[in-house]
């Protein structure tokens, strides 16, 4: 994850960065012009806002062309390598913070000790974080963070939301994000150095945005699908099995009738399902406004899940503990 | 001394015929690991000479080695749904050669230089339906390793691969919501030109 953007060497690998980077990044989107098509004639699960969803990834894609990407590239043109990398071990180093609380929210002990180790000898000998030594030992950078913590806590995913500039999200993840806010220093630092965390974000996410531009057909349903598929990745810590949902897929099409179960994305179903009630179905005379109001009202179920599962935190971190012991 | 040390070299060159063999069978009863390993091999092979072969070296020396590892007409299949009844004849064939093409290209753009990458091979299991999973990881010099699941389906005597999941995202099921929104939404011509614009974009570079 270090090295920012080292051309095309893999289709799959850039996969990662896409994710990992749609969370952190500023805009997201990336690409090509969103044609408007103003009928939604498909109805996901776990996307019921499609349409309103549409329309603020368009808009970030022209705050992104127009404003995140010039600035970036001149960033990254004017700021030779080594000072780029620094800037973004630098940032990477400080989310350890964050990822260290995650670690023990989510009971992974050794884990959060590793995780503390990291941050330590990379804000030590790795001169306040600008040199990863850390890696050089064998320490991998670990990606935790809140909203892994809640999906760990069973707090359901919710529907698929793109903020305005920040990007693709769940109703999960908005608490989560703002978790993440208080946890991470660079939020208590003030602007200037804000405003290179952001930049060296939107550069380091050039070599997603730039696959997605090459790769997608669709790129709203690109960046959602594989947004979604990451982030069930992460917060199963790659032992969700994506590999079986296809031979569910495969039925689908090859015997291919039963309509209803067809309209839903297989991503994030895992998490989707879990509680019905979150990924609201909408029917197609539903309005725009009335959707908003609902995607606002399925957050703000989000919210009260979180504030439970806070309540609960205890049980929850006992219960992990019994788990992680029997495995 | 000497004799056991003969004896080592001869067990190690059966050993080293014996794997040779697995490959030689490639064409018929190849086991899915072998499938997928002569697929990785090939690719790390067109990444050391992508520089040489340039685009179009590379798709042509690609196109052998997925198709014969891909089951690309299912893969197809699959991506569109049951959109797939609604196409006619000719729009089903049509779409299965320009998304091999696509797949091909793909590769041809994005596997195009070196720099001491290796797929390693982790461990195989069979799935519910008889299909094979077979579980490996990309090495990268510097970076995080990448996994790579491959999902793999028998077809008459031979393995094929038939859905690549990477670090967690599954190509299949991404392309499946691409195709069938855009086939929802816009229709079949526009698929197959937004197609089209990918395989000339990756050519260009």
């Amino acid at each position: 994850m270090n090295r920012l953007h080292k051309g095309n060497r893999s289709v799959k690998m850039q996969y990662t960065f896409s994710g990992f980077l749609i969370v952190i990044a500023l805009t997201l989107g990336g690409c090509a012009t969103t044609g408007d098509v103003e009928q939604q004639t498909v109805v996901s699960k776990t996307d019921p806002y499609e349409s309103f969803n549409r329309k603020i990834f368009g808009f970030n894609d022209s705050v992104d062309n127009y404003v995140a990407e010039p600035i970036s590239n001149a960033y990254k043109w004017i700021t030779p390598q080594f000072m780029q990398t620094g800037v973004f071990n630098f940032f990477n180093n400080l989310k350890n913070v964050n990822v260290v609380i995650n670690d023990v929210l989510q009971a992974k002990f050794s884990q959060s000790a590793e995780d503390t180790g990291r941050f330590a000898i990379n804000s030590t000998i790795g001169l306040g974080g600008l040199v990863d030594v850390a890696k050089h030992v064998g320490l991998e950078q670990n990606e935790e963070d809140f909203e892994q913590t809640l999906a760990v806590w069973g707090v359901p995913q919710g529907s698929y939301l793109v903020l305005p500039i920040l990007g693709p999200s769940t109703a999960r993840g908005i608490p989560g994000a703002v978790f993440d806010t208080a946890a991470n220093p660079v939020s208590y630092i003030g602007m200037p150095v804000q405003l290179l965390s952001m930049l060296n974000a939107r550069a380091s996410a050039e070599g997603a945005l730039k696959f997605i531009n090459e790769a997608a057909l669709d790129p709203y349903v690109f960046t959602r699908e594989s947004f979604l598929q990451w982030r069930n990745h992460l917060a199963t810590d790659g032992k969700a099995e994506a590999s079986f949902d296809i031979d569910g897929l495969e039925d689908e099409s090859l015997e291919g009738d039963n309509g209803a179960a067809f309209s839903q994305d297989s991503s994030g179903d895992a998490n989707a399902s879990d509680k019905p009630g979150f990924a609201l179905r909408l029917d197609e005379k539903t309005k725009e406004i009335e959707q908003v109001s609902y995607s606002f009202s399925s957050v703000a179920q989000s919210f009260d899940a979180t504030a439970k599962s806070f309540e609960q935190a205890g049980n929850k971190l006992d219960e992990l503990k019994k788990l992680r012991r029997r495995r | 001394m000497i004799l056991k040390n003969m004896k080592l070299t001869v067990v190690f060159m059966f050993f080293l015929f014996g794997t040779m063999n697995a490959f030689a069978l490639d064409e018929g009863g190849a086991t899915a690991k072998q499938v997928v390993e002569k697929f990785q091999a090939d690719l790390i092979e067109v990444m050391k000479d992508g520089k040489k072969l340039g685009y179009a070296g590379r798709y042509e020396k690609l196109k052998e080695s997925v198709s014969n590892s891909h089951e690309l007409t299912k893969i197809a299949r699959i991506v569109v749904g049951k959109e797939w009844e609604k196409l006619s004849e000719e729009q089903q064939q049509k779409l299965v050669d320009v998304f091999s093409q696509l797949s091909i290209a793909s590769y041809a753009h994005n596997f195009k230089d070196y720099s001491g990458e290796s797929f390693v091979f982790d461990s195989e299991e069979e799935t519910t339906r008889g299909g094979v999973v077979v579980h490996s990881h990309l090495v990268i010099p510097d970076d995080k390793p990448v996994k790579f699941d491959y999902m793999l389906k028998e077809n008459g005597n031979s393995w094929r691969i038939i859905n690549i999941i990477a670090n967690g995202v599954s190509d299949l099921a991404l392309k499946r919501s691409e195709y069938t929104t855009i086939l929802q939404r816009e229709g079949f011509d526009v698929l197959i030109t937004k197609i089209n614009e990918k395989i000339n974009n990756y050519s260009k570079q």
